[in-house]
């Protein structure tokens, strides 16, 4: 009895020293999520706020929340505050599942979305490991490397400020490993059938590129016409020489075409400038601009510099929930312009660059420095673009080896053409 | 040459999405009363003579700089090569990895720039006044002719020590207002707010490192701060020689833009 009542009296000092360690954690990332809106905020009074009135509103009642549950919930009640969006907190569990780190530069060359809830093979690299093997978009994946796919599928859409990009970017970081490694995916196959494979790692599709200090990314340009409709596709702003004479020579070559498609889908963005640089292919009006990006001491007007040869056909985008950044303030302004209709579903709404910090009770914090306004008048961050015509991948049509956007724009294209 | 790359900021701001922001000003001293202030005309003629005198500067009939610049923030660094020649004539050429060539220039009441981003471009209003106006050679002994109105405005403290704050204002475009040291007459920092293809933006440079170069002392660093990025240019040497004046040919993109 008196041995029970010593362990009971340690498990109450162990559970009392927890909790005053937990206390402390909530305490400190009540205080950076604080100072973080302080200093980087647009605004110097964060969504026209005494944010100092805040602080003195809310740091007693983090002092007295009971939980890191309470603590969280109390932090996400303030920056409702903002009435903003990209200003959020994921518990811990949820970071973990979102900040999975690639195992390697290694590719299986899967590009891959989650379609009803299921990791959805949407396009498979050329000469790549994925299609030396046979896989086939459509195909679903079950697990990577003996992990099922589906738990972490089902509680990240679980999590609403959990987007379809960090769902995607968690599920590509999962397909990594080192080059020339071998990667075991098991993957339902178009006849429902499970084929378990072990798929060769390569260098990513494209060419390395380096800017600044973000790392190397691999950068890859398509250009190709689908009967006298010219198709631009690229997976990044970035590689800007490389990517703007893609475009470039793509426009030029395209000069009698019927319309010209160019497809963002899985696009996160990169270079912001380069959205005004691309647009000035397409807009010959002078003075026009795609939108303007509000910072605490500066505007910056996102104007567009009418070039040489400007294709004044019809111009299609292609967008979809990993379409972010400067692939939505391209869409968007251009939609807002009238210079393009927009095909796929709707956008991130990661026109900025949030940036996601892990706080000292591990949990993650999503914050937005600037606002960028759309020429429409619409805020980007938090709405995204919505697209003209609504339409999205479906397994059946991958395994049926359509591309139901691509098929929605050359419609539209033809139209226009016929009308013409 | 100083305002001249103060556009590269902002082109890298749509890029780089830098987080940081200009640095709020730190509280200043009251300000002298104006009946105390020296007249700025005597604290800029007074700049002249302390950076090699009126003679040093006319002796000069063209300018070659070469140096760097670099966002250290946002890692990126490059080469930069400047000519300048009478009466505002010049050319800059700096290479930034990832980005390109980023060019521009003035010639004969043009100005222009040019980079593989945005294209070809052409100056126009305040940005083509301002980007004439800096590339006035010479400009500094020549600043009455570039300004209307010359203030001193009051005493600022930068770096402890106590600097004149003298206000420029052009027939057009926006005033330029520059500290200059009591103690040594140098100027060490210059605010103005740019006129850029994206908009205004607020510009702030600290000059500093004086040395002799072709003949005059001039900043051999500058700390520039715009739209929320630092850019810092090193210069590595100047030479002082007349510059071919096909040197100052806009490219042909930009002869094309100017026949539209």
């Amino acid at each position: 009895m008196r041995s029970l009542l010593g362990v009971m009296l340690c498990a109450a000092s162990a559970y009392a020293q927890f909790s005053a360690e937990e206390k402390q954690l909530d305490i400190a990332s009540f205080e950076k999520v604080w100072t973080t809106i302080r200093d980087k905020h647009w605004e110097k009074n964060p969504g026209g706020l005494d944010w100092n009135a805040i602080h003195r509103e809310f740091l007693p009642k983090i002092e007295q929340a009971r939980s890191a549950d309470e603590a969280r919930d109390i932090m996400r009640q303030m920056l409702a505050r903002l009435k903003e969006t990209h200003f959020a907190i994921f518990p811990a569990s949820v970071y973990s599942d979102v900040d999975v780190e690639s195992a390697g530069d290694g590719s299986p060359g899967i590009d891959v979305r989650v379609l009803e809830k299921q990791a959805v093979v949407t396009g498979i690299d050329p000469g790549s490991g994925a299609e030396k093997a046979g896989v086939k978009p459509g195909w679903v994946i079950r697990s990577v490397a003996g992990k099922d796919l589906a738990p972490a599928i089902e509680k990240l859409t679980a999590d609403p400020a959990i987007r379809e990009i960090t769902l995607e970017r968690a599920i590509s970081a999962r397909l990594s490993g080192p080059v020339g490694g071998k990667l075991h995916v098991v993957f339902l196959d178009g006849a429902n059938q499970s084929r378990a494979l072990d798929l060769a790692l390569g260098e990513p599709r494209g060419n390395p590129s380096k800017f600044g200090n973000l790392p190397t990314e691999y950068v890859w340009t398509e250009s190709k016409k689908l009967g006298n409709t010219g198709y631009f596709r690229f997976n990044l702003f970035l590689d800007l020489l490389r990517v703007m004479s893609g475009f470039s020579d793509a426009v030029e070559s395209c000069q009698h075409c019927d319309g010209l498609i160019i497809d963002l889908r899985g696009n996160p963005g990169g270079i912001g400038g380069m959205a005004m640089g691309m647009a000035g292919f397409l807009v010959a009006k002078p003075n026009q601009r795609l939108g303007t990006m509000y910072m605490r001491d500066t505007t910056l007007n996102f104007v567009i510099n009418p070039r040489a040869g400007v294709f004044t056909g019809p111009v299609a985008i292609l967008v979809d929930g990993s379409s972010a950044s400067t692939s939505e303030i391209f869409a968007g302004g251009l939609k807002d312009l009238g210079r393009a209709r927009i095909f796929g579903t709707k956008t991130a709404a990661a026109a900025l660059p949030s940036v996601i910090e892990k706080l000292p009770d591990g949990d993650g914090f999503q914050y937005a420095i600037a606002n960028y306004i759309s020429e429409g008048g619409k805020a980007l961050e938090g709405n995204g673009v919505t697209p003209d015509v609504e339409v999205g991948l479906t397994r059946e049509a991958l395994l049926a080896g359509h591309d139901p956007v691509v098929d929605a724009a050359l419609d539209w294209i033809q139209k226009q053409r016929t009308n013409r | 040459m100083i305002r001249k790359l103060a556009w590269i900021a902002v082109i890298a701001a749509g890029g780089a999405w830098a987080a940081q922001q200009v640095e709020t000003p730190a509280p200043k001293p009251p300000a002298a009363k104006s009946e105390d202030l020296p007249k700025a005309d005597t604290i800029l003629d007074h700049f002249i003579e302390v950076t090699g005198g009126k003679a040093a500067y006319e002796a000069r009939k063209g300018e070659i700089t070469t140096g760097t610049f670099e966002m250290a923030a946002q890692g990126l660094k490059g080469p930069m090569t400047a000519y300048a020649a009478p009466p505002d004539k010049s050319y800059s050429v700096m290479k930034l990895e990832g980005i390109g060539d980023i060019q521009q220039g003035t010639e004969n009441g043009i100005a222009w720039d040019n980079n593989p981003m945005l294209g070809p471009r052409v100056k126009t209003g305040d940005e083509k006044a301002e980007a004439l106006r800096e590339a006035a050679f010479n400009g500094q002994v020549d600043w009455r002719s570039l300004y209307d109105k010359a203030e001193t405005v009051g005493v600022d403290t930068i770096d402890g020590e106590e600097c004149y704050k003298v206000v420029l204002t052009p027939a057009v475009g926006k005033p330029v207002t520059t500290w200059f040291q009591k103690k040594s007459g140098l100027a060490v920092k210059r605010a103005t707010t740019a006129v850029t293809a994206m908009g205004e933006v607020p510009v702030e440079v600290i000059l500093s490192d004086y040395k002799n170069l072709g003949g005059v002392l001039q900043p051999t660093k500058m700390v520039q701060k715009a739209a929320g990025q630092e850019v810092i240019i090193s210069i590595a040497s100047v030479k002082t020689e007349e510059i071919p004046a096909d040197k100052f040919d806009p490219p042909a993109e930009v002869k094309a833009k100017l026949k539209q």
